[in-house]
């Protein structure tokens, strides 16, 4: 019998590309790569078993440390879920400041994942150049909600802090500045004839298995499906106008495409968010109450989806989390790296997709 | 001092390599440590080099609160790592466990526990350039003279 597999070869779990542990475990003949998988359990905690039978008060802040990157969309689909459940209403001013503070953190996250993918396939200018204009986006998350990472700045009824004048205009200057030099970066990765070799048709992921293997996000608007995209279905984002962005190809620069294009797209719907803010209260009240749901965001790596049990108190009685990252780490191993050419692109086509280990675990 | 010894310590002060692992955090720390990286904060001007490579380190950088699946793995890393070497709690998770310190939960810390531990930098997360500050006062101490005393 033919020999099929000549090495199974371990990338990870600390590895210079990755920034979180896992473990890829490629099958290979010469330097094709046969088949892949994923080994997860580094970093399990156990979060939403700490979180049963605690008020939501201090649910509200072990949720944003589910995840690091994207800690303020987990806090506002916990916290609306909430108000879901209690019919909470949230004043037009504070919707508004929502979107401007969760728009802010897909920015910074989606450079973050750019960034990582321009360090992995070795073009350092370019990914310097992007981390030094994440810092832009954090400084303004800074100035509007107090902290950089874990700002807890949406809180049921409302957010916490008011925009104060001073604040809009700085924003709106360091967007000009963002829009300016993302502009110039998105010519830098759409021009490069080197980035088109290592990026284009590498780790192709067609419509039909994007569909198959359930993928969200970013991964998925690649593939051709701007369906996916949840924030359709949120009636703030619906008052916006907002229309997905998407492509079809599929491959490594595509997806990097959609994050600079949902980028450029956070820009726009920061500064139309900033023209329809009227003065008026940012919190209202009310008390949470017993119920049960489940209710969906869009995080910057796909749909997030929260089920959430509480009683008259106020108490969680139960939660799990679904996460975006577990649904395109599959899509992942199954079908981009399959058939990928060469081992070197095995680390590249990975973190294209954007994996977020922490919020996959939990 | 001999010579030599005076020539390494002149190496070593401006040729710092940096790995960094985590074991279980909120990934919150993790972007702190690569935001050093970035041109505002500029880790590498003070020849601090971040490559994530155990068997090149000389600082690894320990995020996270400890969970059941580094449980041999994190001793076998810290063996990897040449001498002279040194390892920094970068966030509460390795100092206490920070929020994921609770009953039912599987985390195990602190880190220092595991792997000695020879500075801490609270925060949850740490500012960049706090952790840049823990780095660079750290950093003559341990090696300077290192081969002078360890005799």
């Amino acid at each position: 019998m033919k020999k099929t597999v000549d090495v199974s070869i371990p990338i990870g779990p600390v590895h210079p590309c990755f920034k979180e542990p896992a473990r890829v475990k490629c099958e290979t003949r010469g330097e094709y790569v046969l088949s892949a998988e994923c080994e997860l359990g580094y970093m399990k905690k156990g979060i939403e078993l700490i979180m049963r039978g605690r008020p939501w008060q201090e649910v509200m802040f072990l949720a944003e440390r589910i995840c690091g990157i994207c800690s303020v969309i987990h806090n506002m689909v916990f916290i609306e879920a909430l108000e879901k459940i209690s019919d909470i209403p949230v004043p037009e001013r504070g919707a508004l400041l929502r979107v401007i503070v969760n728009e802010l953190d897909r920015m910074q996250s989606h450079i973050l994942a750019n960034f990582s993918y321009c360090y992995t396939i070795e073009h350092e200018t370019l990914g310097m150049y992007l981390l030094d204009i994440r810092e832009s986006a954090m400084d303004e998350l800074e100035r509007i909600t107090g902290a950089r990472v874990t700002c807890a700045y949406i809180v049921p009824g409302g957010v916490r802090f008011d925009l104060r004048d001073e604040d809009a205009v700085h924003l709106r200057a360091s967007l000009d500045i963002i829009e300016r030099d993302m502009k110039r970066y998105i010519r830098m990765f759409e021009g490069g004839p080197l980035i088109a070799l290592r990026s284009k048709d590498v780790g192709v992921l067609t419509k039909e298995s994007a569909k198959e293997a359930h993928a969200v996000g970013p991964t998925a608007r690649a593939s051709g499906m701007p369906e996916t995209d949840m924030r359709l279905h949120h009636p703030t984002y619906q008052k916006l106008n907002f229309k997905p962005v998407f492509r079809t190809e599929g491959d490594n620069f595509a997806r990097i495409m959609v994050r600079f294009e949902e980028i450029m797209q956070s820009i726009d719907l920061i500064r139309r968010c900033l023209d329809m803010l009227r003065p008026g209260p940012i919190r209202g009240g009310g008390i949470p109450s017993a119920g049960e749901t489940v209710y969906r965001g869009e995080a910057p790596r796909g749909e997030l989806s929260y089920y959430l049990k509480t009683d008259d108190a106020g108490r969680i009685v139960d939660i799990s989390v679904q996460t975006p990252s577990i649904m395109n780490i599959e899509a992942c191993t199954h079908y981009m790296l399959k058939g990928v050419a060469s081992l070197a692109d095995v680390p590249s086509t990975f973190i294209s997709a954007d994996p977020c280990i922490a919020c996959t675990e939990r | 001092m001999s010579i030599l010894q005076s020539f390494k310590n002149l190496v070593r002060s401006r040729s710092i390599h940096v790995a960094y692992v985590d074991v279980g955090s909120c990934n919150g720390c993790d972007i702190e440590v690569l935001a050093c990286l970035a041109p505002r904060y500029d880790i590498e001007q003070y020849g601090i080099y971040v490559h994530n490579n155990p068997r090149e380190a000389d600082i690894l950088l320990v995020i996270g609160a400890y969970t059941p699946g580094w449980e041999d793995k994190l001793q076998g890393l810290w063996e990897k790592i040449p001498d002279p070497k040194v390892a920094i709690a970068i966030g509460n998770c390795p100092i206490s466990g920070c929020v994921f310190n609770r009953p039912h939960s599987y985390v195990n810390p602190p880190v220092s526990k595991h792997i000695p531990i020879a500075a801490q930098v609270p925060g949850c997360p740490p500012r960049p350039t706090e952790i840049l500050q823990a780095v660079l006062s750290l950093a003559p101490e341990v090696f300077k003279d290192y081969e002078r005393r360890k005799r």
